[in-house]
C-alpha cells in the first residue's frame, strides 16, 4: 500500500498533488488550448518515442507513431473523462498504434545466428557469447550487439500483444494492472500473456548463457 | 501447490507482483522442488538476457524532428467549428456530472436549499415592509394571489371586502392588518397628540382611553397648545360618547377652561348636564357653568334641569345657579 514521506504525506496524495496541475493543463487543452496541448506533449514525448523506438526499431516508423498517437490525442482529448490518468489514456493510444505496427510488419528480421568476427572465423551466436560486457572490448561490445540482436530476433517470434505485454512490464516497469487497462483487458489476461511470452522467449534463447 | 502453478508465479514473483504470502508459498515449494528452482534460475538468466537489447533514450534530432512535424500537422487541422465547441463543452459537462453524481445532487439539494431560504425571507421582509406602508399611509390592503398562509386574527385589523368569483370557488376578502409599532415623545410633539386623539376614540380599552383623555386634558388645563382644533375636540367627543364616566369626568374637567370662549364646548357641556348619566357628570357640569356669561341656551337647561333632572341635588344646584342669573349675565 501507500507509504508516507516524512512529512506524512502518502504517495497517493503526492500523486495526487502532483496531477493537479496536468489536469489543468487538460482542461485549458480540452477547452481549445493549444499551449495547453503543446505542454502535455512535452511531458510525454520522451515516453512515447522511448516506447516506439524500442518496440519497432525504427527511427521511422517511431516518429510515425508519435505523430499519429499526439494528432489522435488533439483529436480526441474532448473526450478524456478523468476516469484514469493521462498517463494511462495516451499509453493507450500508442500501445494501440504500436500493435497495429506489430501486426503489419512481416517477420523480416534476418537469422543472424552465425556471423563473421573480426578474424574472418564463423561464430554461432548460441554457443560463444561472453559473460564479460566490457565496453573498452571491441570484440565484446561486438558480442553485445549481436546478443542485443539476438534477442530481437526472439521478441519478434511473439505475437504483437506478448510482444506489448513483455515490452511495458519488462522494458518500461509497468504493473500488469496498468498494462491491463492500457491493453483494454484485465490484470490476470495481461499476467497470462507474460507467463507466455517469457516461456516462448526461454525456448528462444535457451542456447545462450 | 503444484509446479505448473509455480511456474506462473515465479514469473510474477520474478516481477515483483506476487503477493507477498505467495511468495513465501513459492518458496516453500521451490525448496522442495529442484525443476521449479531450475525453473525460476532460467527466468531470471532471461531478464539479463533481454537486457542486452536495452531501451535507447531517443536523439535529440529525433525528439526535436517528431514534434516539429507534429506542430506542423496540428497547424494544418482545421479550426473545430463553433457548433462542435459548443456541443463538446456540452458533452464535457454532462459528462463531468456523470462522473460526479453525489456532488451533482449535493449541489442540487445545496441550491434548491439557498433558494427556499432566500425566498422565504423575502416574502418575510416584503410582508412586512408592506404592512407597514399600509398602516402609515391608511393604503388598502393588497391582493396576494394564490393560496396563502392563514393569518393570526390578532393581526387583522378589520375586514373592508369580501367579492366572490362567479361561477367559482374563489373568494377575495380584503383586510387590513395590524403592525405593532412603538413610539416616544413629549406631549408637545404632534405626533405623540395625533396618537393620543385616536386613543381617545379608537381604543377599544376604557384604561387607554382613560389615558390618553387624562393626558390631554392636562394639556388643556395647562394650557398647552389647546387652542388648536383637534385636542378639543376629542375631549367633547369623549365627554359626548364615550361609555365611560372616568373618561367622560376626565375630558369634563379638560374643557372647563374654554366653556366661555367656546360656544361649541358651551354646548356640549350643556348636553352633558341634561343627558350625561351618572349624576357626577352632571353636577361638575353644573360647577363649571357658574362663572361663565350667560345665554339663553345656558338658561333654559337651567331650567329644565331645575325641574326635570332626577336627581334632587342637582336640582337645587340648578335652581340656586338660576337665582343668579344676572352674575352669569
Amino acid at each position: 500500500m501507500d507509504g508516507t514521506d516524512r512529512h506524512g504525506t502518502s504517495r497517493g496524495e503526492n500523486r495526487a498533488q502532483a496531477r493537479a496541475p496536468e489536469m489543468e493543463l487538460i482542461r485549458e487543452a480540452q477547452a481549445g488550448s493549444r499551449a495547453a496541448f503543446d505542454a502535455l506533449v512535452r511531458q510525454y514525448e520522451h515516453q512515447v518515442l522511448r516506447l516506439a523506438l524500442h518496440l519497432t526499431g525504427s527511427e521511422h516508423d517511431a516518429e510515425d507513431i508519435y505523430q499519429e498517437a499526439f494528432l489522435k490525442a488533439y483529436r480526441y482529448i474532448g473526450n478524456f473523462r478523468f476516469e484514469c490518468s493521462f498517463y494511462t489514456w495516451i499509453y493507450r493510444i500508442v500501445t494501440n498504434l504500436c500493435l497495429d505496427q506489430l501486426r503489419r510488419k512481416k517477420t523480416r528480421r534476418e537469422d543472424r545466428a552465425v556471423v563473421t568476427d573480426h578474424s574472418g572465423d564463423e561464430i554461432d551466436l548460441l554457443a560463444s557469447v561472453s559473460d564479460d560486457r566490457s565496453f573498452s572490448n571491441p570484440a565484446k561490445e561486438l558480442d553485445r550487439k549481436l546478443l542485443g540482436e539476438r534477442i530481437q530476433v526472439a521478441l519478434d517470434k511473439l505475437t504483437p500483444r506478448e510482444r506489448m505485454v513483455f515490452e511495458l512490464k519488462h522494458y518500461q516497469g509497468l504493473r500488469l494492472r496498468t498494462i491491463g487497462e492500457m491493453l483494454s483487458t484485465t490484470e490476470e489476461t495481461a499476467k497470462n500473456t507474460l507467463f507466455r511470452a517469457t516461456k516462448k522467449l526461454r525456448t528462444q534463447l535457451a542456447g545462450l548463457r | 501447490m503444484n509446479c505448473e502453478l509455480a511456474h506462473e508465479r515465479i514469473v510474477t514473483a520474478a516481477y515483483g507482483e506476487l503477493p507477498d504470502e505467495q511468495i513465501h508459498e513459492l518458496e516453500r515449494h521451490m525448496a522442495g522442488c529442484p525443476d521449479c528452482h531450475t525453473e525460476r534460475e532460467q527466468l531470471l538468466a532471461l531478464k539479463i538476457l533481454a537486457d542486452a537489447h536495452p531501451v535507447a533514450e531517443p536523439a535529440a534530432n529525433l525528439v526535436a524532428r517528431s514534434r516539429r512535424h507534429l506542430e506542423e500537422a496540428l497547424d494544418a487541422l482545421p479550426p473545430k467549428r463553433w457548433y462542435e465547441r459548443v456541443s463538446q463543452r456540452m458533452m464535457n459537462n454532462f459528462a463531468s456530472l456523470q462522473a460526479a453524481p453525489v456532488a451533482a445532487c449535493l449541489l442540487l439539494v445545496a441550491g434548491a436549499g439557498a433558494g427556499c431560504l432566500g425566498g422565504y425571507e423575502f416574502a418575510q421582509n416584503r410582508a412586512a415592509h408592506t404592512a407597514a406602508a399600509a398602516t402609515a399611509a391608511n393604503v388598502a390592503p393588497q391582493t396576494l394571489p394564490g393560496p396563502q398562509a392563514p393569518v393570526a386574527p390578532a393581526e387583522i385589523a378589520n375586514i373592508s371586502s369580501i367579492v366572490r368569483e362567479p361561477n367559482s370557488q374563489v373568494v377575495e376578502v380584503r383586510y387590513n392588518q395590524v403592525v405593532p409599532q412603538r413610539i416616544e415623545g413629549s406631549l408637545d410633539d404632534p405626533a405623540i397628540r395625533q396618537l393620543l386623539m385616536l386613543a381617545s376614540e379608537n381604543s377599544a380599552s376604557a384604561g387607554v382611553r382613560d389615558d390618553s383623555v387624562g393626558l390631554l386634558a392636562a394639556e388643556c388645563r395647562a394650557g398647552h397648545g389647546c387652542q388648536a382644533a383637534g385636542i378639543r375636540d376629542a375631549l367633547m367627543v369623549a365627554l359626548r360618547y364615550d361609555k365611560n364616566e372616568g373618561v367622560r369626568e376626565k375630558a369634563l374637567k379638560g374643557l372647563e377652561p374654554y366653556v366661555a370662549e367656546d360656544v361649541r364646548v358651551r354646548d356640549a357641556v350643556l348636553e352633558a348636564l341634561l343627558n350625561d348619566a351618572d349624576p357626577r357628570i352632571r353636577t361638575a357640569a353644573v360647577s363649571i357653568l357658574e362663572p361663565v356669561e350667560g345665554d339663553t341656551s345656558v338658561r333654559q337647561v337651567l331650567h329644565t334641569v331645575a325641574i326635570s333632572d332626577q336627581s334632587p341635588q342637582i336640582r337645587t344646584v340648578s335652581r340656586q345657579v338660576l337665582s343668579r342669573v344676572p352674575e352669569i349675565q
